[in-house]
């Protein structure tokens, strides 16, 4: 009886309790809120990345650990004769991915011969990292005698360009920048973004820290093939070749050549570029492997014959030796349509 | 009439009270006092979420050594100078002049790195600060037709900036690439005025860094060198007279003739000595305990030899100073990745 009593009198004194502040609660404005706090929870859920990131392009943070692995099985698929490519980039971009503490953006230069990969890599590169590849709007691609024609507009361009950069990379930090034909660029112009490639942790409020920038160029191409050419005249095969052969050669090469974009650059003056990776100029077998990979993507069935016809025809160089093609894979979709005729 | 005044009270008071909703009163009242004490400034709430400006603020000269005794490698000079600098600056209740230092080296020296631990001693955000301005001479002042723009937005920025907050701190990299005229711009809140136009500037700091005379610096460092002298043995007076005069000649620096060497505004001239092989292995091994490996010495030791070293013949000092460690880390990683499953 008495613990009855005790509870009756607690639920008597809470309702006492209650029914003040119970007059001030209002139905109507009671259900608004629970309504408005159902619904902001419901746009919280959706706008959500995982959910929204499956329908539009969202600028990721943490897709990591498969691009690299990505990266690695297409090059080793589709790039041929570039031993030394496929390992550097690899490491370099899954390095530098894995790495949350970045010091300064990823700045790589890609020098070779015309036709031996280097947009089909920094293509690879895009795709591998981004979910539209070259097509995504985090992929910025500059052709310098596209974007930059004039000579005497490099004020204008130099401007631009650096807006361009600051604005995209404050959107998304992890955006990717291809300069295309670093060799017609004119001296002054890469000067322009060299601050965004140095190490700083933050300008101007924006951080550069995860943004990937790719060089092309054909400057040092006429090094590259020096080496490859005393490699294979000294009986050595092409796979010997290590990148510090060629490396050190290269980036004074590369320095001094007027021709470059990079001539008494501070990019380099600086080493603000994080690695020199060279092409090799490709032999009568990778043209086979080209024309062979062509044909089978395009659904036909594989004739040797014709392989070895299509290669044959392509030009080589030196003049005596006759190992590497002039243009590399380049004109062999042309020289297919020539052979197939359906 | 007491009684009736009580009554009256009493009577009084209730009326109204029904229109006072407890639970709104105190939202009422809870919320003014919290936005009065977010609007005004300094007020230790605000300064929880928002930064503040410290006003009396004195370093913490330990803290500020052992971050500079484990961060930079390969400076004793540069610490030293800076320590003392910075130190007996922020303990003086009322200081001359604003303190100027310009930081002289080569480049992957450490000029940048030092600024930056300078500024996080002085305001805890570091570069992220609202009162620490990073300028750089390629970034913010491209165009050398347009320096009298560049002048009038400089003198402004600091004007402004200053008045808001007296300890602010100023970073101007890339002094060599700096158009002359634009440093004289701002020499006059630099001398030792009392205040100029209601801004008293004197408890501001300027760092100016720059790669000019860095070649001056390498070559005493190499004479000490060949005569057999330790590095520690380098005083700043060795280098300092040298390296003022070479700035002050040297057409490429931001400095050239300007009247802030002129009139001996600069505090100290801080010289950064060339990096040797052990220097750069312990930013190797710095770099692999940031990242969280093993730290393993053949790797280091790869990563160390692979940087290139110049005078050709003796091969002492490293080219690039710390540069580039991190990306050659990145082509050694899979043997450090695979130390590390192996091992853990």
């Amino acid at each position: 009886m008495k613990l009855r009593r005790g509870a009756l009198r607690a639920a008597l004194a809470l309702l006492l309790l209650l029914l003040p502040p119970a007059g001030a609660v209002e139905p109507i404005s009671l259900g608004l809120a629970i309504a408005g706090a159902a619904a902001s929870a419901l746009t919280g859920f959706i706008s959500y990345p995982r959910l929204y990131c499956y329908f539009r392009e969202c600028c990721l943070h943490r897709h990591d650990q498969r691009a690299a692995a990505a990266l690695q099985e297409t090059l080793d698929k589709r790039l041929f004769g570039q031993h030394l490519v496929s390992k550097v980039v690899v490491k370099a971009v899954r390095g530098f991915l894995n790495n949350t503490n970045a010091k300064k953006p990823l700045a790589l230069s890609l020098h070779g011969w015309t036709g031996t990969g280097k947009n089909f890599v920094s293509k690879i590169v895009a795709e591998s990292i981004y979910k539209k590849g070259l097509q995504s709007k985090y992929v910025h691609q500059f052709v310098a005698t596209l974007h930059f024609p004039h000579a005497h507009s490099i004020n204008l361009y130099k401007d631009q360009l650096q807006s361009w950069i600051r604005g995209n990379v404050s959107i998304c930090p992890r955006s990717l920048f291809i300069f295309d034909e670093m060799d017609k660029m004119h001296a002054g112009l890469i000067d322009s973004i060299k601050p965004f490639l140095d190490y700083y942790e933050l300008l101007d409020g924006v951080s550069y820290r995860q943004a990937i920038f790719i060089f092309l160029s054909n400057a040092g191409a006429e090094k590259i093939t020096e080496v490859a050419l005393d490699f294979w005249r000294n009986g050595r095969t092409r796979e010997d070749i290590q990148l510090t052969d060629i490396q050190n050669a290269l980036s004074v090469s590369v320095f001094n050549n007027k021709n470059s974009g990079f001539w008494h650059s501070t990019l380099i003056d600086k080493n603000l570029i994080d690695y020199f990776i060279p092409f090799l100029p490709l032999e009568y077998k990778h043209v086979k492997m080209c024309v062979r990979v062509e044909v089978e993507s395009r659904g036909y069935a594989v004739d040797e014959d014709i392989l070895t016809r299509i290669a044959d025809e392509m030009t080589y160089f030196p003049r005596e030796e006759r190992i590497y093609s002039d243009k590399g894979c380049k004109t062999v979709d042309a020289k297919l349509d020539y052979y197939y005729d359906f | 009439m007491k009684l009736l005044n009580a009554a009256l009270i009493f009577i009084l008071v209730p009326t109204p009270t029904p229109a006072f909703d407890p639970l709104s009163v105190s939202v009422v009242v809870g919320g003014a006092a919290v936005a009065w004490h977010l609007l005004s400034s300094d007020s230790w709430l605000k300064c929880r979420f928002q930064e503040c400006c410290n006003r009396n603020s004195t370093l913490n000269y330990t803290a500020l050594k052992a971050q500079l005794d484990s961060r930079l490698f390969g400076q004793h000079l540069a610490k030293d100078v800076v320590l003392k600098a910075v130190l007996g600056f922020s303990n003086n209740p009322s200081p001359k002049k604003p303190l100027m230092l310009s930081l002289h080296g080569w480049a992957g020296t450490g000029k940048n790195f030092l600024s930056q631990i300078l500024a996080e001693h002085v305001h805890p955000a570091g570069l992220r600060s609202k009162f620490v301005h990073l300028f750089l001479a390629t970034l913010h002042f491209p165009h050398h037709d347009q320096v009298k723009l560049y002048k009038e937005q400089l003198q402004n920025w600091i004007r402004g900036n200053v008045s808001a907050c007296p300890s602010s701190v100023f970073i101007f990299d890339e002094m060599d690439k700096m158009h002359p005229g634009v440093i004289d711009a701002i020499k006059p809140f630099l001398d030792y005025y009392e205040e100029v136009d209601g801004v008293s500037y004197r408890k501001a700091i300027f760092i100016f860094l720059s790669n000019a005379g860095g070649d001056l610096i390498n070559k005493a460092a190499l004479d000490f060198w060949t005569s057999g002298k330790r590095r520690e043995d380098i005083q700043l007076k060795d280098l300092e007279p040298l390296l003022s005069l070479g700035v002050f000649n040297n057409k490429n620096s931001g400095l050239w003739h300007s009247s802030i060497i002129d009139r001996n505004l600069i505090d100290y001239f801080v010289p950064f000595l060339p990096l040797e092989h052990r220097h750069v292995k312990m930013c190797v091994r710095a770099e692999m305990a940031a990242r969280g490996y093993a730290v393993d010495e053949d790797i280091v030791q790869a990563v160390a030899d692979e940087m290139t070293y110049f005078p050709k013949e003796q091969k002492i000092y490293s080219d690039k100073g710390c540069k580039t460690v991190q990306a050659k880390l990145d082509i050694h990683e899979d043997l450090v990745m695979g130390d590390t499953r192996a091992r853990g």
